[in-house]
């Protein structure tokens, strides 16, 4: 399927905040794709939440509310639950949060949704830093990478939050990429389709903190797939099915050469990561 | 002026402790959705509705959220798309949902929350006292405190029609004390449903809205920001109308008010004017009543709304009083009881200057009754100028036992 160059029904228009090359615009640019405008979104504190609007200046184009940092997913409860009262159907709430507002402090809210599977859709636009405030680690963040607060590299590994969702055996949780669109697309129509709780973890790039040329964004980010850091997959009622099989594959080093945040990792540390993915895929 | 009830009545009513009454409140009130977490001793109210919904004797969704700041952050949720919410809490739950509340008020939402009151951690504690509502005292919302049972029911009804009200538009946290009321028996007038319905119609003020989008508490310039806080602050203004306005047409409707903002007990020609707030209102009564028997000219004001404050009601019923004796059930430390902190300020603006004793009694669950107010008052009498600069603690200024 190809990819309309302007999304049918956009979420946000041009005039918005985002930095050039920005990873979070691109995937809300994309949602709108898939969701249309019969849609309502709960932002909690990061870039997607302050990039849309702007005192009485707004580019969403859809219901926007921008929560707290830990309620998101809890706010969106509450508005399909208000929505139910009145009798409204037909319309897609969703939590659109980063890593930060999705695994760290937003992660008890959204356990809570996900276990009482509320009829929303959740999507980590995940950037595996904490960019709004300039860009410190946080649970999402991988190994080794660089960050305001790890200057020397992330002693601790990436949490696997698909997975912690997945163990609350919603009935769909998938992993997606701004870098390959037409997956992300599918996934977000075929989550639109099912009642319940859905998770959709998005990875979508920020130049700024991974410390590449902006116009590199998307080809990075690809390699981060490509070689089977950050593989594509559904799980759908428990069924685990990957969605897109990279071809040709790429050595880790190829990855994370391309970026200055991992630039203190060594050869022993590149090999020892390429060791854990071919262990993993094997 | 509470109504006593003739025994007719008595036995037209229904045995009832302030959750449940807080939870028929919400019922009548036709709320729509019920984000809850079950705190102690607040949890019964969330059981008492949830039996509601499963019986379809309420039409409401139940939220079981796992904590009180997604109570209160679904309760958001909820009434921005214009459905009735409302949730209860207590104690630490409401410190937890500190950060929602300020969103809520900002927002300009009309939410109900029952606050059952309880101390605040440390130390541990499972008693009542009015430390929670006070330390969110500058949250934006409203806030009510109830004496009897029969208060909670009626004041849960008001608080959605004072919400809603256009002047307002402001949530409202009706309290009541743990066990004291939380789970003390009286007997209490439920009204009818079809009454309820003719006082409270349902005011829909739909902000999410796929049909009218608006991005919704965007990142204000400066001038934004100021220019909404004054508005909050004149719609918290505007609500001392409408309170009052509200208990008169409850009144007419259903035979019982509540003083509005703050009701005067014996307050005519009074010297001596006890204020306080909740359940200790009803030992104060007593023991107001027992000063005139012994003849003083003692009379009580009971504040039931702490936000906004009813200044002219207090300015009224202090006109003639030389002394005015606050007791607080609560502690902000370092300054002293909060009622009395807005007792001075009231006094001072209107020129009064009686001699103004301020107490701190009841923390933690501690046991005051009639006779601890009659000696408070009492103690109050025999302190100096300097002796009233510093707030007085019962247990240890009143003389008698506890010294």
């Amino acid at each position: 399927m190809s990819v309309p160059l302007e999304p049918v029904e956009p979420w946000l228009t041009g005039g918005h905040l985002a930095c050039p090359g920005c990873g979070a615009a691109l995937a809300i640019r994309l949602a709108g794709h898939a969701l249309g405008r019969r849609s309502i979104v709960a932002v909690p504190a990061s870039c997607a939440g302050t990039i849309g609007a702007n005192s009485l200046h707004t580019a969403w184009q859809i219901p926007f509310f921008h929560t707290l940092f830990e309620s998101a997913p809890a706010v969106a409860a509450g508005i399909r639950a208000g929505l139910e009262a009145q009798g409204i159907e037909d319309v897609h709430v969703v939590s659109w949060a980063g890593d930060a507002g999705t695994g760290d402090i937003g992660l008890q809210a959204l356990s809570a949704a996900a276990e009482r599977n509320d009829d929303i859709l959740h999507v980590c636009y995940d950037n595996e830093l904490a960019m709004n405030t300039g860009g410190q680690a946080d649970g999402a963040t991988p190994l080794a990478s660089r960050s305001s607060v790890t200057p020397g590299g992330k002693l601790t590994p990436k949490k696997d939050l698909p997975a912690i969702l997945a163990a609350h055996g919603v009935p769909y949780v998938a992993t997606a990429s701004v870098a390959y669109p037409e997956d992300f697309l599918a996934k977000l129509r075929k989550a639109s389709l099912i009642r319940g709780f859905r998770y959709i973890h998005v990875l979508a790039p920020c130049h700024v903190g991974w410390d590449i040329p902006p116009e590199q964004s998307i080809r990075v980010t690809r390699m981060a797939t490509t070689s089977g850091l950050w593989p594509l997959y559904e799980i759908e009622n428990g069924v685990k099915r990957q969605t897109v099989i990279p071809e040709p594959k790429v050595p880790v080093r190829e990855y994370v050469r391309a970026q200055g945040r991992f630039r203190t990792l060594d050869e022993a540390q590149v090999e020892a990561l390429q060791r854990w993915v071919d262990s993993r895929d094997a | 002026m509470t109504a006593l009830h003739p025994p007719a009545a008595i036995r037209a009513a229904r045995l009832m402790d302030g959750n449940l009454a807080a939870a028929w409140g919400a019922r009548l009130a036709r709320a729509e959705v019920l984000p809850m977490y079950p705190i102690t001793p607040a949890y019964p109210a969330m059981e008492h509705l949830t039996g509601f919904v499963e019986r379809g004797e309420l039409k409401a969704r139940f939220i079981r959220v796992e904590s009180d700041h997604s109570a209160m952050a679904a309760c958001v949720g909820a009434a921005l798309t214009g459905a009735r919410t409302f949730t209860v809490t207590s104690s630490q739950g409401l410190a937890y949902m500190s950060e929602v509340l300020h969103q809520a008020s900002g927002l300009r939402l009309p939410i109900v929350m029952a606050v059952v009151n309880r101390a605040l951690h440390a130390p541990h504690s499972r008693w009542p006292d009015h430390g929670d509502a006070i330390s969110q005292e500058s949250s934006g919302w409203l806030q009510f405190f109830c004496e009897t049972v029969q208060e909670v029911l009626d004041t849960t009804i008001q608080a959605f029609r004072i919400a809603q009200d256009e002047r307002v538009q402001l949530p409202v946290m009706v309290n009541y004390e743990g066990y004291i009321l939380s789970h003390a028996r009286e007997p209490v007038h439920v009204p009818d449903q079809a009454e309820v319905d003719a006082f409270l119609p349902l005011i829909r003020r739909r902000h999410l809205d796929v049909d009218n989008p608006l991005a919704i508490n965007a990142a204000s310039n400066t001038e934004v920001y100021w220019g909404y806080k004054y508005n909050q602050h004149r719609a918290m203004g505007a609500a001392r109308e409408v309170i009052r306005e509200v208990d008169a047409d409850f009144r007419r409707r259903f035979g019982r008010e509540w003083g509005g903002l703050a009701e005067a007990y014996r307050t005519e020609g009074a010297r001596t004017l006890v204020v306080t707030m909740g359940s200790m209102a009803a030992s104060a009564r007593v023991a107001v009543d027992r000063l005139r028997d012994a003849g003083r000219p003692a009379g009580l004001l009971k504040v039931r709304a702490f936000r906004p404050f009813p200044a002219d009601e207090l300015v009224a019923a202090a006109a003639g009083a030389d002394l005015v004796v606050v007791i607080d059930r609560n502690i902000v430390y370092g300054a002293g009881g909060a009622v009395a902190r807005e007792v001075k300020g009231a006094l001072w603006g209107a020129g009064l200057r009686p001699r103004i004793a301020g107490w701190i009694a009841g923390l933690g669950g501690q046991d005051v009754g009639v006779e601890g107010i009659e000696r408070m008052v009492r103690a109050s009498e025999a302190k100096d100028a300097d002796a009233l600069r510093e707030p007085l603690w019962y247990g240890l200024d009143e003389g008698g036992e506890g010294q």
